[in-house]
């Protein structure tokens, strides 16, 4: 486990705190891995209802925004038993990497201990917001789909002043 | 002069008494039992959705109890409606008996 410079209570729009953990299949997974996409760190736990009801919405959100930079990142919280989360994301056909959290980890994002908890992190790695609960249709529309708009934007006027 | 500025003052004052009853004629209060609530940290979700729901103006929502109080305007919304809308968080709106 590798993290940057400790920051214990994290403030909107400042650098988010780098990590390196193992995902279900012991594959390191470094949010450095997605610099430059649109990163939503969602904080769940088997046993909470609304993380359940919200999963199959990120997977979906994953499979039609993931073309466009967006990427999700699933930490477990508080610390589960790896056999227990990884039958739950088969069974769900989660389509993004879940790691098994830790309080520490959960600490340097935030001390709001309500589940689900999304960090919504943008292309520059900034924290831009932090979604308390379930991840609302009309705030994903709200607040996250204009960050991914955001690059496509940018590429469109970089291609017009390359021509 | 003077009468046609009453005139108007006493309409205007009708027209916004009017308007109050007739809002507060279309606000219901209802109290749902929700089922699962077992973390308060979790039922957070259950307000949460509720109160993005278009037509509730309020709802309190006891994980202690195990119930959600709803205040909606109901020519917007169904006591159903509100039902599903708790439903979707992942908790079970129980069913009252005859619904």
């Amino acid at each position: 486990m590798a993290f940057a410079a400790p920051v214990s209570v994290l403030r909107q729009d400042v650098k988010a705190p780098q990590f390196a953990l193992k995902d279900l299949n012991g594959r390191i997974v470094r949010l450095s891995d997605y610099k430059g996409k649109v990163v939503l760190i969602n904080f769940w736990a088997t046993w909470c209802p609304p993380c359940r009801a919200e999963m199959p919405d990120l997977v979906r959100l994953q499979r039609e925004h993931g073309k466009e930079g967006l990427q999700i990142i699933g930490i477990t919280y508080p610390p589960e038993r790896r056999a227990r989360v990884r039958r739950f994301a088969r069974g769900l056909k989660v389509n993004y990497p879940i790691i098994l959290g830790t309080r520490e980890i959960k600490a340097r994002f935030s001390s709001d201990e309500t589940l689900p908890l999304t960090i919504v992190i943008n292309r520059d790695g900034k924290v831009i917001e932090i979604i308390s609960g379930i991840l609302l249709r009309e705030e994903f529309d709200e607040k996250i789909k204009p960050l991914l708009m955001k690059d496509i934007e940018g590429e469109m006027s970089n291609a017009k002043s390359n021509h | 002069m003077r009468s046609r500025i009453t005139n108007l003052v006493v309409s205007g004052v009708l027209v916004l008494t009017l308007g109050v009853i007739t809002a507060a004629a279309f606000t219901k209060t209802v109290t749902i039992k929700v089922e699962g609530m077992k973390c308060p940290k979790c039922s957070a979700s259950v307000s949460k959705a509720l109160k993005a729901t278009e037509g509730v103006e309020d709802a309190e929502v006891s994980a202690e109890k195990g119930v959600a109080v709803i205040k909606y305007d109901d020519q917007k919304l169904t006591e159903t409606k509100l039902r599903e809308v708790i439903n979707s968080t992942g908790f079970k709106a129980k069913e009252e008996p005859g619904q």
